[in-house]
Parts: structure tokens; sequence; C-alpha cells
């Protein structure tokens, strides 16, 4: 793991664990509601908690915003290029069309974030609070390599076309 | 009054406790202004410069400008990261093991709020340098009091 990439797991990971304390709670606006207080349209201030953003570089951040039962999560994956970024809205539009396979999965990403989850109180009543965050790391570093690992696919099938096709006009 | 069974009579009930973001800010004395401040930045600035990061650290996270507007938490704010910045990777621990749990507290909001702003986020490195420190020295301590303070830097 390079140098940079452990101190900024490190604050999400402390980050995560501090927000994940979540309870059952109903609505207060809606009887026999019970809805993600960080996702409606709120009249009751003391429900939200302070957000937290965790920045690598400007490209690269978390957001966390904590509230009583819901935890909402959005990430900023690094996109250096044009290619990158076409790369990285594939991968994330492919996985949030699949959201329910990943039961914290949002399926949109708030503004200006790549990808977003959403941990309610239901979610840490029937998953470990651990095995979750570890979730998210592991999320986070996976992803990088796997928009690397796709860019460098693409560009070297890229080239090998370019050869084929190009290769015909060579006299 | 046609759509009278859309009013929100709790809205106008003032028992109702429903609290916006005023309310649940805690009440200050007295509100601080740029001017009550600049002498501490500038205090900060020489310290910095002198190189005592140790003191300059400590002084920079005690006793904030939670009363403050913006503007003057801006201010601030930005010597405060110039403090940060200047100090040295290797001496980061140090600094944050002779800090009071308050004062560790208050380095986290300084922090986040670093990693919030364009200006922090170049300095991305550094501030999570810190965090590190912060986190290996107090564990989570610091961030569930950052996210249930409401008093912001």
């Amino acid at each position: 793991m390079s140098q940079s990439l452990r101190p900024y797991l490190t604050a999400v990971r402390y980050s995560l664990e501090a927000a994940l304390t979540l309870t059952n709670f109903s609505s207060q606006e809606v009887e026999r509601h019970n809805r993600p207080e960080i996702e409606v349209p709120n009249t009751s201030a003391e429900l939200l908690l302070q957000p937290m953003h965790i920045a690598r570089s400007e490209t690269e951040q978390v957001l966390i915003e904590p509230s009583v039962n819901s935890v909402r999560i959005s990430l900023m994956v690094k996109q250096a290029d044009e290619i990158e970024q076409i790369l990285v809205h594939k991968f994330t539009i492919f996985l949030e069309q699949r959201a329910e396979a990943f039961h914290i999965l949002r399926r949109v990403p708030i503004k200006g974030y790549s990808i977003s989850f959403l941990i309610t109180n239901k979610h840490t009543e029937s998953m470990k609070t651990g095995k979750l965050v570890d979730f998210i790391i592991e999320f986070m570093e996976e992803v990088d390599k796997e928009i690397s690992e796709m860019k460098l696919f693409l560009n070297a099938r890229a080239r090998f076309v370019a050869n084929e096709y190009l290769g015909e006009f060579v006299y | 009054m046609s759509d009278w069974r859309r009013i929100d009579i709790d809205a106008f009930d003032p028992e109702s406790g429903r609290l916006t973001k005023q309310d649940v800010q805690p009440p200050h004395a007295s509100q601080i202004t740029l001017q009550e401040i600049t002498p501490k930045i500038s205090q900060l600035r020489s310290l910095a410069s002198s190189g005592d990061s140790k003191s300059a650290v400590a002084l920079a996270v005690s006793d904030p400008p939670y009363s403050g507007d913006e503007n003057t938490k801006a201010e601030y704010f930005k010597a405060v990261l110039e403090t940060l910045t200047q100090v040295r990777q290797a001496d980061i621990a140090g600094v944050v093991s002779g800090l009071t749990s308050e004062q560790q507290d208050t380095l986290v909001k300084y922090l986040y709020k670093g990693m919030s702003i364009p200006e922090g986020q170049k300095q991305g490195g550094i501030l999570l340098a810190w965090f590190e420190r912060v986190t290996q020295v107090a564990g989570v301590r610091p961030v569930s009091h950052f996210i249930n303070d409401r008093n912001t830097v």
C-alpha cells in the first residue's frame, strides 16, 4: 500500500467507526414511518450530526454524513483523464444497477461524487458493523486498482486494434 | 383557505419541539470579532516562524473562536492551517501527544474543516498525517466528539 493511501484509509476507518452508532428512530413528521433521516428534507436539526470530509487531494475525497439512524458515505474516485472519467462512470453505473445485491449501495450518487452508500440502522442490526467498515475500506482500495487495470487493458487493446487496421495501409 | 387540510399545524405550536440549525447551536455570551482575534493570529505566525511548533500548535487549538462569524473563522483557520503545514512530519507525533484531550478534539475539528475546503484539500497529505497521529494517540474519541459537537470552527 502506498505511503499516502494508508493515512487516508485510516481516517476513513476511524470516521466510520464513530459514525456507525445508529439507533432505531421513528419519523417525527409522518406517523408510523421509519425513514433514514439523512435522506429526507428535515425540520429537526438535532437529528443530523456534523458531516465529515476526508480528502487525500482535490480529486480524491470521501464525505460521511451521519444522522441519528443512517449514515451516507459518498466517494469521489480519482479521475486523472477523460478515459478514467468514462471508466469510473461505467463502473459505478454497473454497480448501481445491481444495488440490491450490495444492500448498502445507493442507486444514485449525491451530486459531485462518483458513488454513494447508505447505511441505516437496519443494516447495522443485521450485519456486523466492523465488517461493514471493512467492506467500504476494501471497496476504496479495490476501485482504484480496478480502474487503473481497466485503463491499461483498454490502451493495450486500442494499440492492437490500431496496428491491425492501419497495418493494411502499409506498403 | 382552500387547502386548509394541508396547513402544518404543528409548526404553529411553540412546544412542538422542532429545532432549527440556530436552536441547536450552543449560546455564546459574546461574539468574537476579527479585531479581537488578530493579535492571536499574529502570535501564531511568529511562533510558527520561530520554529517552536509545539507551543504554536497548542496555542492554535486552545480557545478557538467558536462564537465568531464565518469571516473570522476563515481568517483564523488560515493561520491554523499555516501552522499545521509548517510542522515537520517527524515532529507531529511529539506535538500531538503533548496536547490535552480537549486540544486534541479541537485539532480534529480543524483537520476535518481543512479537508472540506479547497485550500486544505491541496494539503490533504499533511492533514491526513496529523489525523493519523491523533487517532494513534487518542483513538476514536476525538472523532466521535467532533460528530456530536455543535460548536463549529
